[in-house]
């Protein structure tokens, strides 16, 4: 691992992750400020008369909508949240091979005495590093700015949602990255990481209606993320840790494994 | 083998698509060669598999001895590379790149203060504010700041003001004499003449002729435009020696190219009207290559040599 190489990767997107973190904990604030005025029965009723097939859209139905898990779920950890960190990780990831490699800047790295699988970890390294921030700073401003507003969140029960969304975050990173290692132009890896997702989120609604449509079946990344069962103090199933852990290990070890023998230009 | 940079049968194929074919060529140590070639012919191809960044599909590269393979990094510390399309990170600046690529190498860039200097270049400027003489001012610091024993040269005096130019051709030849080996892909023949012992022309990626700069520039094709005072007969040129593609483009404006030692030739039948405006230019290396290897047929007559060591006949 190039420390190097890590650092340089993260400068080249100092910019976005800037905004990304910045707009997270904004985000998180609006919604812990928002939550005592609207949240409760009242909110619960709201929901409820929603169409079943709109509630899962925004983020599944596991939880109960009355609580403090059910409201942040619905209103931003169910759906927004994952489109904004997983942009944030397709972002880092597609352009960690894909995008170097169209640019030609891959070759200025390349040229240097570093081993394609030094580099490749390190980027790797990288990504680690962003879903910790990306997760750290959501839940951790919740919490923050949650003292001010009553909204509280047990410690166990944040170290499970900073565990969980970083190892979240890492498997859809990794998925992108795995694409990045195979293909070339950041903007196609991005692309089909991001349409993969999609479909992941589309099946998992339509899945509500017709078991035909669950096609990825336990293995929708989408569709186990559910932070608002643990806000409320209960954890999720095992296979939930699993799912995202064999994935990330298995799509970031794929991918540097694909970088070390493919073409870098 | 035994040379510092080696090719043989080198073949790398992009799918169905020919990148070079067959390329066998043998570089010895301290000497400088030129690769030269029109662009598709390959040259990137075989500079990319000489750095490992690319896989050949047969063949080997080989650089000090050692076969380059895609993991090679400790092969690598001993090269510096200019590539012949710059791609730097535009929102960095020129010192960023030099100290990123120090701690790549993990050994301070001895040569870089100098080579600022010398190349009248300001490192505190972000690149995409940089001109394209200024960028390739950049890659040649980061390609020579280490002092490699072995530079790959890919037009590395492209969009350069002629006064940098010569100093770029003082840095080489200083490396030159230090002991280091370079291949340096151009297509200007002053630059050839000025800095390579040897060059090697590649085409549809197999490697069509190879000679001694001595050699080839006996073999000298120059451009010639010529307008007279006043009108000339067409037939001026006759029983001139060593003119081909003879060219009336007016009643007092001939164009042809003159080959090797003929000049002399040329100059005192031109003396012998009034002359007007003269030009006379070096033709390209690839141009000379083709005009003297070119056979009837149009297919390329290579010299007796460039069989054996060329790979062309792969």
């Amino acid at each position: 691992m190039s420390w190097t190489v890590i650092r340089a990767s993260l400068w080249q997107r100092r910019t976005s992750l800037a905004w990304y973190l910045g707009g997270l904990a904004f985000y998180s604030w609006l919604m812990v400020w928002y939550w005592p005025s609207i949240g409760g029965s009242q909110y619960k009723e709201l929901v409820e008369s929603l169409p079943p097939e709109m509630l899962k859209m925004f983020g599944g139905t596991v939880v109960s909508f009355g609580t403090i898990g059910g409201f942040f779920q619905i209103e931003y950890l169910g759906l927004m949240w994952m489109l904004i960190v997983l942009s944030a990780a397709f972002i880092y990831a597609s352009r960690a091979f894909a995008g170097e490699i169209a640019d030609g800047t891959m070759e200025l790295t390349l040229a240097q005495p570093i081993s394609r699988a030094t580099l490749a970890v390190s980027r790797v390294a990288g990504l680690v590093i962003i879903s910790a921030a990306l997760s750290l700073t959501t839940f951790g401003t919740l919490q923050l700015f949650g003292a001010a507003y009553d909204v509280k969140i047990a410690a166990e029960s944040l170290c499970q949602l900073i565990g969980l969304g970083a190892l979240f975050i890492l498997a859809g990173g990794g998925v992108c990255m795995l694409v990045s290692a195979c293909v070339r132009g950041g903007g196609k890896a991005g692309g089909i990481a991001a349409g993969l997702f999609a479909l992941m989120w589309a099946s998992d609604i339509v899945a509500n209606v017709s078991d035909v449509a669950d096609f990825f079946g336990p293995v929708n990344l989408v569709s186990k993320w559910q932070p608002g069962v643990i806000m409320d103090g209960g954890s999720v199933e095992p296979a939930t840790w699993w799912l995202y852990g064999i994935v990330a290990l298995v799509s970031l070890v794929a991918s540097v494994a694909i970088f070390t023998r493919r073409d870098a230009a | 083998m035994a040379g510092v940079i080696e090719c043989a049968g080198l073949t790398k194929y992009y799918g169905k698509t020919r990148g070079v074919e067959g390329l066998t060529l043998e570089v010895p140590q301290g000497s400088v060669y030129g690769f030269l070639g029109p662009n598709g012919a390959g040259k990137t191809t075989t500079i990319r598999c000489l750095l490992g960044i690319l896989r050949p599909t047969a063949g080997e590269a080989r650089l000090l001895g050692q076969r380059v393979v895609l993991d090679g990094a400790r092969l690598r510390a001993r090269v510096g590379y200019v590539p012949g399309e710059i791609h730097l990170f535009e929102k960095e600046t020129g010192r960023w790149h030099i100290d990123y690529v120090s701690r790549l190498r993990k050994a301070p860039p001895s040569a870089a203060q100098e080579l600022v200097e010398r190349l009248d270049f300001d490192p505190s400027r972000k690149v995409k504010e940089l001109s394209k003489g200024n960028k390739q001012k950049l890659a040649l610091i980061l390609g020579l700041m280490h002092a490699p024993e072995v530079l790959i040269l890919d037009e590395p005096t492209s969009g350069l003001d002629p006064l940098n130019q010569e100093t770029v051709f003082h840095i080489i030849e200083e490396r030159v004499k230090e002991g280091a080996t370079v291949f340096l892909s151009s297509h200007v023949l002053s630059e050839v003449e000025r800095v390579c012992d040897r060059v090697g022309i590649i085409r549809e990626g197999r490697l069509a002729a190879e000679e001694s700069v001595r050699d080839l520039l006996g073999k000298r094709l120059r451009e010639l435009t010529v307008t007279f005072a006043e009108p000339v007969e067409p037939g001026f040129f006759e029983g001139v020696a060593g003119l081909t593609r003879l060219e009336q483009r007016g009643p007092e404006t001939f164009s042809a190219r003159v080959k090797g030692d003929h000049l002399d030739e040329v100059v005192k039948r031109l003396a012998t009207k009034r002359v007007a405006d003269l030009s006379i230019q070096h033709a390209s290396l690839e141009e000379v290559f083709m005009e003297f290897y070119r056979s009837e047929d149009g297919g390329t007559a290579l010299p007796a040599d460039a069989g054996a060591e060329g790979g062309a006949e792969a």
